[in-house]
């Protein structure tokens, strides 16, 4: 399962790239984007249904488990055919390859946790459902205030 | 000792990640990639295996054959001129693909634009809607 | 190998949030979040998640220190505290006591800045005052004046309750990030929010209404709103009769401040002041959150009682979802001030010029006389430093030669006391000054309690040994004293708090085990008591319990743009950055998102000057110049340049005039030049 972004919500404080650096030992998966002074978004790995990634790579070190793009550093080969694969540019390589793993091992991804505005999350429907509720109370209210 | 064919190599550095002995090094400019491949004693084929392209072949030691050395030219990325791959690992990206896989809902041949500014093509995507929303409110 | 979950308090913002370190052979190796912590539900910044990076820095000062030449000589913690003994009782001594000063550490527990205060009035010292000075004294003179008592009226969660809330001066965004994560429900429950601020800040992003003001111009714009919502009938009237004093004086001063004449002064457009009005007037709970934009101003005095007035109009106080939250800026910048490290104040806000006061705590301390009367602000004590009224003093964990303006000058004057004792966890630039140094212990290798923004006091354990041999400060400060022949026998941090629960009313029933699940919310007068998160439910503190309201006329800030200099500079924080940096500035992952000192400028000012994104520019005001990038923005007004503090650079150029009360310095507003470098 992914980790989906609020967008409306995210405030560009880059606590989800310092976390993410910090539990997987130096190496981030996250880069905050800003759309010049209106707005911030985290980048990071979707876990595509159809991930090129995976099309890719020549040893199954990156695979699909489920929803999950997983990736079994003991098969990785540093090769660097997966970063040009993403069409989103989040993956990386030095000697190995690093992306999101949604945090293995962890109950949560530390982004999850962290999000101070509550902008990340692992239901894909989150956003949308708080658009709608606002939309509703201010249809209610005849129109913002 | 190792014996490459050039016409399969890609470029990439899966055979100088997996050698243990640093046989295999490789040399990066801002242009140019290069990668050197020592005649090496060893029986390892571990750079054989890890061949993406089935380039490298395991062939008897031999005093007298010279080192091969490869360089590839670096691509240029089409949005911001900065280099980023060698020609045949994004040719080999664009064999591995599906064709509408290729290009991206504005039709863009993303595989020819360099990570950091399909960063930055995502960046922009996601936030449109609320940077026009925003700029609207503050005139 | 077992690890070890140590819970801790972060000790970087005012917030509060909580988390655990992973200890493990002695050693802090990682962050655990804490999901159940009712302010940041385990949340945290980018800052927190860096915390545990300065603790093994290093810079991290080991060793007692004492100048040697131009240099530093290493040496025993005997020789240190007898140097420091010396050198602050040698002119106690000669002097008297009031030639010494000493500054409290927001960064410190309350257990400790309770000791600081102590010692210094023990030893007959009124000098005793820390870095609130520079933030929030505005907020304790006009909280208390309007309201009686200072601090946040409600906790931060109660925010997702509110209705209404109307940001002024505070880019709580990137300054208290998990604070937008109770607006943006609130937002979801229907909340309209309203910013004010010069900068449209990441905070403005999630405002339904944007007030762009121009710096100083804040009691003009809310004295604007409290016209809208008397002349339009939209105030309490029930409350204004039942609760509070002074309504019809309010009514007759902001007589003329009409929408056209406010938009005038502050720049914003008519339309949206009588906007915003109306939202805050008429939604069932609005709340004010604001910090340092409206109290680093010569009016921050005045800025703070014109915000109690119009929640006081409104009665949007006492309820959930309403309040006036001042957002403290360092950890227990709360704690410092609850325990007394004010000029003006004894522990639990008794006033310093009350001979009550002087009785109360002669007897509480057993001792025979504390100094009566205001001692000198932090900022007037670096001024008499100066001039060489004081001659020594003692700094714990501040470091006013980067964070006070003018900073040249402040240099001048440590340089010129007698006898300077900085403890401190890493060499900051006041610390160069010193002449003897003391290396203190970080947050997580002592343990205490800190009181967040919220008024909640929390258990902060300890989690590693410190480095070297640095000693925790309230180790140091009881060494101290006892040379200086005080009786401070103080075991641990818990014997000091059982001190402060007898004699601080406030934290009577603040116990030690009382605070194992995420503390108590003062006032909390004894062992029975639930804690109180929201203040003024039953009225205020004043006779019949009404509130006053202080009617205040807009006055210009000090300095305008003129022709020599053009801009008008504010200052302010970034996301990754803390105050004056000492511990931002050491930490790799925050350090490298934010290496430079940069100034934002507005694209047409940058077309007029020359300047291109990223190019070098002099900024100039009448105290010096500096060095910085710039950076171009449309986040910014013309004629308006904004710079963070987070850098030494910064402070060179800020002003040293103050607000007549609170003795804050006008950080928000200088004038000045820009030119770019060839």
């Amino acid at each position: 399962m992914p980790v989906y972004v609020d967008i409306s919500r995210c405030i560009g404080c880059r606590s989800c790239e310092v976390a993410c650096k910090r539990v997987h030992g130096g190496s981030g998966h996250v880069n905050v984007h800003f759309a010049g002074d209106n707005a911030s978004v985290p980048v990071f790995c979707h876990h595509c249904e159809e991930a090129s990634c995976t099309m890719a790579c020549f040893t199954q070190a990156l695979h699909k488990v489920g929803e999950r793009t997983a990736f079994d550093v003991e098969k990785c080969t540093g090769c660097g055919l997966c970063r040009l694969a993403c069409p989103f540019g989040v993956v990386w390589t030095d000697k190995i390859a690093h992306k999101c793993d949604l945090c293995e091992g962890r109950e949560t991804p530390a982004c999850v946790l962290t999000c101070p505005a509550n902008a990340l999350s692992l239901d894909f429907e989150l956003a949308s459902r708080r658009a709608r509720a606002r939309a509703a109370l201010v249809a209610a209210h005849g129109g913002r205030r | 000792m190792i014996k490459v064919d050039e016409k399969k190599c890609l470029g990439c550095f899966s055979c100088s990640n997996v050698c243990p002995s640093q046989n295999i090094t490789r040399t990066e400019t801002p242009e140019l990639r290069s990668v050197h491949w020592k005649r090496c004693k060893e029986e390892c084929d571990l750079c054989v295996e890890f061949c993406p392209a089935k380039a490298l072949t395991l062939v008897p030691y031999d005093e007298s054959c010279p080192e091969p050395t490869l360089s590839f030219d670096l691509v240029a990325c089409k949005i911001c001129g900065s280099r980023y791959a060698t020609e045949p690992m994004l040719k080999r990206i664009e064999s591995s693909l599906p064709a509408n896989l290729q290009k991206d809902s504005t039709g863009l041949d993303w595989i020819w634009v360099c990570p950091v500014c399909r960063r930055n093509i995502e960046a922009e995507r996601a936030t449109k809607q609320m940077v026009l929303g925003r700029s609207r409110k503050s005139p | 190998m077992p690890q070890v979950l140590v819970p801790t308090v972060c000790p970087y913002c005012a917030a509060g949030c909580g988390f655990f370190i992973a200890v493990e052979k002695e050693r802090a190796l990682g962050i655990e979040y804490m999901p159940e912590h009712p302010a940041s539900e385990g949340s945290l910044c980018s800052k927190g998640n860096a915390a545990l990076e300065i603790l093994y820095h290093p810079d991290r000062l080991r060793t007692p220190l004492k100048r040697h030449g131009d240099g530093w000589a290493r040496i025993t913690w005997e020789e240190a505290l007898d140097l420091t003994a010396r050198g602050l009782g040698g002119p106690l001594k000669k002097y008297g006591p009031n030639s010494i000063g000493f500054f409290a550490s927001s960064k410190c527990t309350n257990e400790e800045n309770y000791l600081i205060e102590k010692l210094a009035r023990v030893l007959g010292s009124k000098n005793v005052d820390g870095c609130a000075r520079l933030c929030h004294a505005p907020s304790v003179v006009g909280l208390n004046r309007t309201l009686g008592a200072a601090g946040m009226t409600n906790p931060i969660k109660d925010l997702a309750n509110s209705k209404c809330i109307f940001v002024i001066g505070s880019n709580l965004a990137e300054n208290h990030p998990i604070l937008s994560r109770w607006i943006h429900r609130a937002k979801d429950s229907g909340a309209v929010v309203i910013v004010a601020d010069p900068r449209m800040t990441h905070t403005a992003w999630m405002a339904d209404v944007f007030l762009q003001l121009k710096p100083g111009t804040d009691v003009a714009l809310l004295n604007g709103l409290i016209h809208v919502i008397i002349k339009e009938g939209l105030i309490d009237r029930e409350y204004v009769a039942k609760w509070t004093r002074g309504y019809e004086e309010l009514a007759e001063s902001v007589r003329d401040y009409t929408p056209e004449k406010v938009a005038e002064i502050t720049g914003i457009l008519a339309g949206d002041i009588v906007r915003a009005a109306r939202s805050y007037a008429i939604s069932p709970a609005s709340v004010i959150l604001y910090s340092m934009g409206i109290t680093q101003h010569t009016t921050g005095t005045d800025n703070v009682q014109a915000i109690a007035n119009l929640a006081l109009i409104c009665g949007h106080l006492g309820r959930e979802g309403t309040g006036v939250m001042p957002l403290r800026g360092q950890n227990n910048v709360q704690g410092a001030c609850d325990m007394g490290a004010l000029a003006d104040f004894y522990p639990g806000y008794r006033k310093a010029d009350d001979p009550e006061t002087i009785e109360y705590f002669r007897a509480a301390w057993g001792v025979d006389s504390v100094p009566l009367g205001r001692g000198l602000t932090a900022t007037e004590m670096i001024d008499k430093a100066g001039t060489g009224e004081i001659k020594a003093i003692y700094i714990v964990g501040e470091d006013p030669a980067n964070s006070d303006p003018c900073s040249q000058n402040v240099r001048a004057a440590l340089d010129n006391l007698e006898f300077l004792v900085v403890q401190d966890i890493f060499m900051t630039a006041t610390a160069q000054l010193a002449d003897v140094v003391l290396p203190a212990a970080a947050w997580a290798e002592k343990e205490g309690t800190y009181t967040s923004t919220e008024r909640r006091v929390q258990w902060s354990a300890k989690a590693i040994e410190p480095p070297g041999s640095a000693r925790c400060d309230l180790d140091i400060i009881c060494e101290i004293a006892k040379r200086l022949g005080a009786q401070f026998n103080y075991p641990d941090a818990a014997s000091v708090l059982a001190e402060i629960n007898r004699v601080v009313p406030q934290y009577g029933g603040i116990t030690r085990p009382r605070l194992d699940d995420f503390g108590l919310i003062w006032p909390c007068p004894n062992l029975n008591h639930p804690g109180t998160p929201i203040l003024h439910t039953q009225g205020f503190k004043f006779s019949e319990g009404r509130a006053t309201i202080v009617p205040v006329s807009y006055k210009p800030a000090a300095e305008d743009s003129s022709w020599d200099y053009p801009f008008i500079l504010t200052t302010g924080r970034v996301a990754v950055h803390h105050n004056a940096g000492s511990m931002t500035r050491r930490s790799p992952s925050l350090l490298e998102r934010e290496p430079n000192l940069f100034v934002e400028i507005n694209p047409f000012d940058a077309l007029r000057l020359k300047v291109a994104d990223g190019d070098e520019v002099t900024v100039t005001t009448p105290r010096g110049e500096t060095v910085a990038y710039a950076r171009i923005t449309e986040r910014l007004k013309k004629g308006v340049a904004f710079m963070p503090f987070h850098f030494p650079g910064t402070n060179i150029l800020t002003s040293e005039v103050r607000d007549p009360e609170a003795m804050i310095p006008e950080f928000k507003v200088s004038a000045c030049k820009i030119t770019r470098r060839d």
